[in-house]
């Protein structure tokens, strides 16, 4: 028993008060008399659940321990002969323990911001109930993913933020391109939610019958046993390749949800939905769950040595993969969505390399930053109805307080000191450095990291420079800008502020407590230090690169017959996997699809009708058969039957009799 | 003991005559027996407290309720009117209840012939009840004939343009299969020494160590193939979507929600419980057919044209993991197959009324020509995107639980295997979410004049569904403590 049991058995308040808020506003939102009442029920509603959750935060930081609430049988399973001999019972339930706490503050935290710059934000649209019920639904899915006590109500959850992405991503469902990102999105998360689904298999198999695991398929597959992890002995010692595959299956499952590497195309599409969203499930909150959930398999389920190097491979590879095609892009929240898978990517690297802790370290101050530069990249897109960065400029005058959010979110991202990125990114990296003695392939994953340091600062003060340098707009039909009003900027002040200084909350002694374990917070060694100070280097190189280039100064462009521009080209075309993506879509399933209903038609269909056909030129009476007057049909019926009755009462039994000798 | 069975079947005859007979008032008629028969379906539901057991694998399941009178006696036959239930058939019962109300309240301003209309709807209801609770062999028949007729009339005179050739072709094929069903449920009792066609007696007779077991296996092939007509399975399955694009709407719920459903319930009752060496010595045979309707169901449906035929061919892939579940012959995929039935009965009946609406609407089912419905009719937009996103297995909606429990009863028998119908599942993700992207979303094109969104009887006819697939799917365990009450728990 905790000291705050009190407090964590209300957690299931926190997913309550968005589901009111769906209600209220999903089926009475078109009735209020005006559109933004709606969305203040909804502000609120998220407030009070932000409320809740920095409660527990607080909770969890003074009193640190594992409360489970197990309340609700969903199913009862019977059992069967192979493995789940005795049946197994699947539980609802909460369980909030330090991590579930950090993450209830993330996503509130960040939700409530969103929803309140959104009023501003989402003013002029139409269908602004429907916006506010899908975001509250959105929230409620989330804050249920987080709370989850078992593997199989986090997936319940996982597909239910999917499918509130899907809603949002296509919100302006009229715009074709915004339709059909929706429809990718969900596809290529889809194919990791199955493979996750099978991974679920994998692990109740294994676990039910081996050791310590028969209580844990009566316990209904729980994550804990009281403080304990509920595999806690099996954790890490357990290996077989059975194992291995159930592991990998975790990761293709994050790699769908958090967009990495060779599922990562979906997110820079997704950018089609409002800023709003892109900020909150595409930045924040839905796409961290990828990362959130490996953090929750390696730390109750375990992950073997195998996996953990496919996870820093994949987590590795695609930092520097999303990064360089943000180098070119000139659309201002495509450039931030990669910049969000390259971060995403620093995350699975550390889970992979066995710093769970240090990967959420990074989630935690990625939220923040990183929804600040999407909400700060919506106010540019408020002011001046564009997102290409080619045709903005100037912005700096007029948009004082964006201007300022957006330097520090970038400097952030770019993990300059004493901003947030920083602590939590050299954090992953000296991680991971950590572990490169025992195992010499993670090296060339740190590397593909470090690099990235460098290519993030360029790209994303790049993107600064073009937007609020200059003398004014490139373009000069866009509009005159002007500063956000006050429900935008808030939240921008709030975020900025978080930004600073969110990074230093590890080194709080009773929040740290919400990170409990390896390296959080960082101990700055020498050896820290040393990689601090290149990791530092790389981040000033960057922007200085992108000063040199794009900012006032303007020192040199890349000349138009420089050999880089055939890159350039691959980078735009987004190394075309995209489009081998659309062609396997496309060209191959559907045209087996075609081919398949050719053969249907034609060969399956066929042969009945030829049947058909043979039969009726075959005896006059079948012609006559089908003389189209209903009655006739009655009588053919009635007929038919009449002839089954006399054979089965008198022809039937005889047969049986003479043949069998019954 | 009240006889309630017998009630529940005397109500449906009643009403349905009672339709017949009552003109243009057969709509409230209908309405009022729907409303009785679901209230007798609740009270049967919750006098059902528990299956009575049963001491061993082998020995005689024990039914509910059960009836049983002498009908015809003759010295070398003897059959029964025996009746009772369990949960397996109780669900479907409620399916049955659920279904019935849903489609005369959407088919409320059916104005050619009602009174034949909703009489037909009402026999087919009926017919199903009386193969959900037979447990003799004729009685068995003639009520599983008995759906055949009303959907031959009602696909025949209330359909589309092909109508003729369709309804034929559903009864030609339905009822060749039928014929080797009998045939060999009837062999299965005159080879096995049954005392009478009652179910307990051949259950005894099939159990017996003297039945031969290759007599099982050609015996349960032949069931097989005759219920597996009705599933249907590939590549037994072209009359569907021929049946389907023809039938009237009403009628198409019917035909998915209901009818398919038979074989579903025919082969655990009259094969796999009777015969369970036969499956078991063929159960290569079924995976193969399960298989192949899985995949050919789903990959056909991504590239169909009608949306009636895309969801024909998707309950192709339904029923096909319908009969994977039954195939592995486990009490968990007994239970993942019966609950999948009742969430595909739900859910089809929901997108087949949902494109009946389109096509009301739009003039036109056809996905290429539709774009972007939805401002023009955001009720029928919802509608379609539940259904969508319920068939494609969405948690919380109806059909996951049931997915889930048939995969995982998969992998538990035929382990890696289970990746086959696991990225099926991406497939059918895929044509759903194509065809709301072509029908629901973009700009609206080609919409006509005089388009409009659902009238208040189609809205509350698909609400009663909606509420179901919301409903079982948040609280799956109403339909799987039911299911579990049942020999299904004697089930390896």
């Amino acid at each position: 028993m905790g000291a705050f049991d009190t407090l964590f058995q209300w957690a299931f308040l926190v997913p309550l008060f968005p589901l009111v808020g769906f209600v209220i506003v999903g089926f009475f939102g078109d009735r209020m008399k005006k559109a933004e009442y709606g969305g203040w029920v909804a502000v609120v509603l998220s407030g009070l659940a932000m409320f809740v959750g920095i409660l527990i935060a607080i909770g969890e930081a003074l009193s640190p321990g594992t409360y489970t609430d197990a309340s609700y049988t969903w199913l009862n399973l019977p059992g069967t002969q192979s493995v789940f001999s005795n049946g197994f019972s699947l539980v609802m339930g909460t369980l909030v323990d330090p991590i579930s706490a950090l993450m209830l503050v993330v996503v509130n935290v960040v939700g409530f911001l969103v929803m309140l710059y959104s009023i501003a934000y989402m003013h002029h649209d139409q269908g602004l109930p429907r916006y506010y019920a899908e975001l509250s639904l959105f929230l409620v899915a989330m804050n249920g993913l987080v709370l989850s006590d078992n593997l199989l109500e986090f997936f319940l959850f996982w597909e239910l933020v999917g499918v509130c992405s899907y809603f949002l991503i296509g919100f302006y469902y009229e715009k074709p391109s915004a339709a059909s990102a929706a429809k990718e999105a969900f596809l290529v998360t889809r194919v990791g939610d199955v493979l996750f689904l099978l991974g679920i298999f994998l692990y109740f198999a294994t676990y039910a019958t081996s050791g310590g695991g028969a209580g844990w398929a009566a316990s209904g597959f729980k994550f804990t046993n009281g403080n304990t992890p509920f595999l806690g002995s099996l954790v890490g010692s357990a290996s077989s390749p059975t194992l291995t595959i159930a592991g990998l299956m975790m990761l293709a499952g994050a790699a769908g949800k958090s967009a990495q590497f060779p599922l990562d195309v979906w997110l820079p599409d997704a950018m089609e939905g409002p800023t709003t969203v892109s900020a909150l499930i595409h930045a924040a909150t839905m796409v961290a769950a990828g990362v959130y959930l490996l953090v929750v398999v390696s730390l109750f389920l375990g992950f073997t040595a195998d996996d953990r190097l496919a996870i820093v491979a994949v987590g590795g590879f695609t930092t520097i993969w999303a990064a360089s095609m943000a180098l070119v892009n000139t659309d201002i929240k495509r450039v931030v969505a990669y910049s969000t898978i390259s971060q995403l990517g620093y995350m699975v690297l550390a889970v992979g390399a066995g710093f769970a802790m240090v990967g959420l370290y990074h989630l935690f101050t990625h939220a923040f930053f990183k929804a600040l530069l999407f909400l700060a990249a919506g106010s540019v897109i408020h002011a001046v109805g564009t997102q290409d960065l080619l045709k903005m400029g100037g912005l700096r005058k007029s948009m004082r307080v964006t201007w300022i959010a957006f330097f520090v979110g970038a400097m952030s991202l770019s993990g300059i000191p004493p901003f947030a990125g920083f602590w939590s990114k050299d954090d992953v990296l000296a991680s991971v450095y950590s572990q490169v003695g025992a195992h010499p392939l993670y090296w060339p994953f740190l590397l593909c990291a470090f690099a990235t340091v460098f290519l993030t600062a360029y790209y994303i003060f790049r993107a600064w420079f073009l937007a609020f340098d200059g003398d004014g707009s490139r373009d000069a039909s866009l509009p005159h800008a002007h500063e956000a009003p006050w429900a935008m900027r808030l939240p921008l002040i709030v975020l900025s502020g978080l930004a600073l200084v969110a990074g230093l909350f590890a080194f709080v002694p009773s929040f740290a407590n919400l990170l409990p374990g390896a390296g959080v917070p960082p101990t700055y060694g020498t050896t820290d230090l040393m990689l601090s100070a290149t990791s530092v280097g790389l981040g000033f190189g960057g922007l200085g690169l992108a000063y040199l280039m794009w900012g006032n100064g303007r020192v040199f462009t890349l000349p138009a017959d420089s050999p880089l521009q055939p890159f350039r080209t691959v980078l735009l075309r987004r190394y075309y996997v995209k489009d081998a993506y659309d062609w396997f879509g496309l060209k191959a399933v559907y045209g087996l699809s075609r081919a398949a209903d050719f053969v249907d038609q034609y060969v399956i269909d066929g042969t009945v009708r030829g049947i058909e056909r043979a039969f009726s030129q075959l005896s006059d009476a079948g012609r006559r058969l089908q003389t189209g007057v209903v009655s006739d049909y009655a009588a053919y019926v009635v007929s038919g039957l009449v002839g089954l009755l006399v054979f089965l009462l008198w022809i039937a039994p005889w047969l049986v009799r003479s043949v069998g000798g019954g | 003991m009240v006889p309630i069975l017998s009630i529940l079947l005397l109500t449906l005859l009643g009403g349905t005559v009672l339709t017949f007979a009552s003109g243009k008032q057969a709509r409230w008629v209908a309405l009022g027996t729907s409303i009785v028969f679901l209230f007798e379906t609740f009270y049967l539901l919750d006098a059902y407290t528990a299956w009575p057991g049963r001491a061993g694998l082998y020995a005689v399941p024990q039914y509910s309720f059960s009836e049983s009178y002498a009908w015809i006696s003759l010295p070398w036959l003897h059959i029964n009117y025996t009746v009772g239930v369990d949960g397996i058939s109780l669900i479907l019962i409620l399916l049955t209840a659920f279904l019935q109300i849903a489609t005369v309240v959407y088919c409320w301003t059916e104005t050619n012939r009602p009174a034949a209309w909703f009489g037909l709807v009402l026999l087919t209801c009926l017919g199903s009840i009386g193969v959900f609770i037979a447990l003799d062999i004729l009685l068995f028949f003639l009520f599983w004939e008995a759906t055949l007729i009303p959907m031959f009339f009602m696909i025949g005179y209330w359909g589309g343009p092909k109508r003729r050739y369709a309804a034929l072709k559903f009864f030609v094929y339905t009822h060749v299969a039928s014929i080797v069903m009998l045939v060999a449920l009837l062999a299965v009792a005159f080879y096995a020494h049954a005392a009478s066609f009652d179910f307990a007696d051949i259950f005894v007779a099939t159990h017996s160590p003297g039945f031969p077991i290759v007599t099982q296996a050609l015996l349960f092939l032949a069931l097989f193939f005759g219920f597996g007509v009705k599933f249907p399975i590939v590549p037994f399955h072209t009359w569907l979507p021929d049946a389907h694009v023809e039938a009237p709407t009403g009628g198409s719920v019917l035909l998915a929600g209901l009818l398919l459903k038979l074989g579903g319930y025919g082969l655990i009752r009259w094969a796999v419980e009777v015969l369970p060496q036969g499956l078991a010595h063929t159960s290569w045979i079924v995976y193969a057919v399960a298989f192949a309707s899985i995949v050919w169901g789903s990959v056909l449906s991504l590239s169909q044209r009608d949306l009636k035929r895309m969801v024909a061919y998707s309950s192709i892939n339904h029923m096909g993991i319908v009969l994977l579940a039954i195939a592995v012959y486990s009490s968990l995929g007994l239970l993942a197959a019966v609950l999948l039935m009742f969430a595909h009965g739900v859910v089809s009946g929901l997108l087949f009324m949902a494109s009946g609406s389109v096509h009301h609407s739009f003039g036109t089912r056809d996905i290429a020509s539709l774009h972007g419905i939805t401002p023009k009719a955001p009720v029928l937009a919802t509608m379609i995107m539940v259904g969508s996103l319920a068939s494609l297995g969405l948690p919380a909606l109806i059909s996951f639980p049931a997915e889930f429990a048939a995969l995982l009863a998969t992998w538990d028998r035929l382990g890696y295997w289970v990746v086959v119908p696991l990225l099926i599942l991406v497939v059918t993700a895929g044509f759903y979410l194509w065809m709301m992207q072509r029908v629901l979303f973009g700009p609206p094109q080609n919409v006509p004049e005089k388009a409009h969104d659902l009238d208040v009887y189609e809205t509350a006819g698909m609400a009663i569904l909606v509420a179901l697939i919301i409903l079982y799917g948040v609280l799956p365990g109403f339909l799987v403590n039911v299911i579990v009450n049942s020999p299904v728990y004697g089930f390896p």
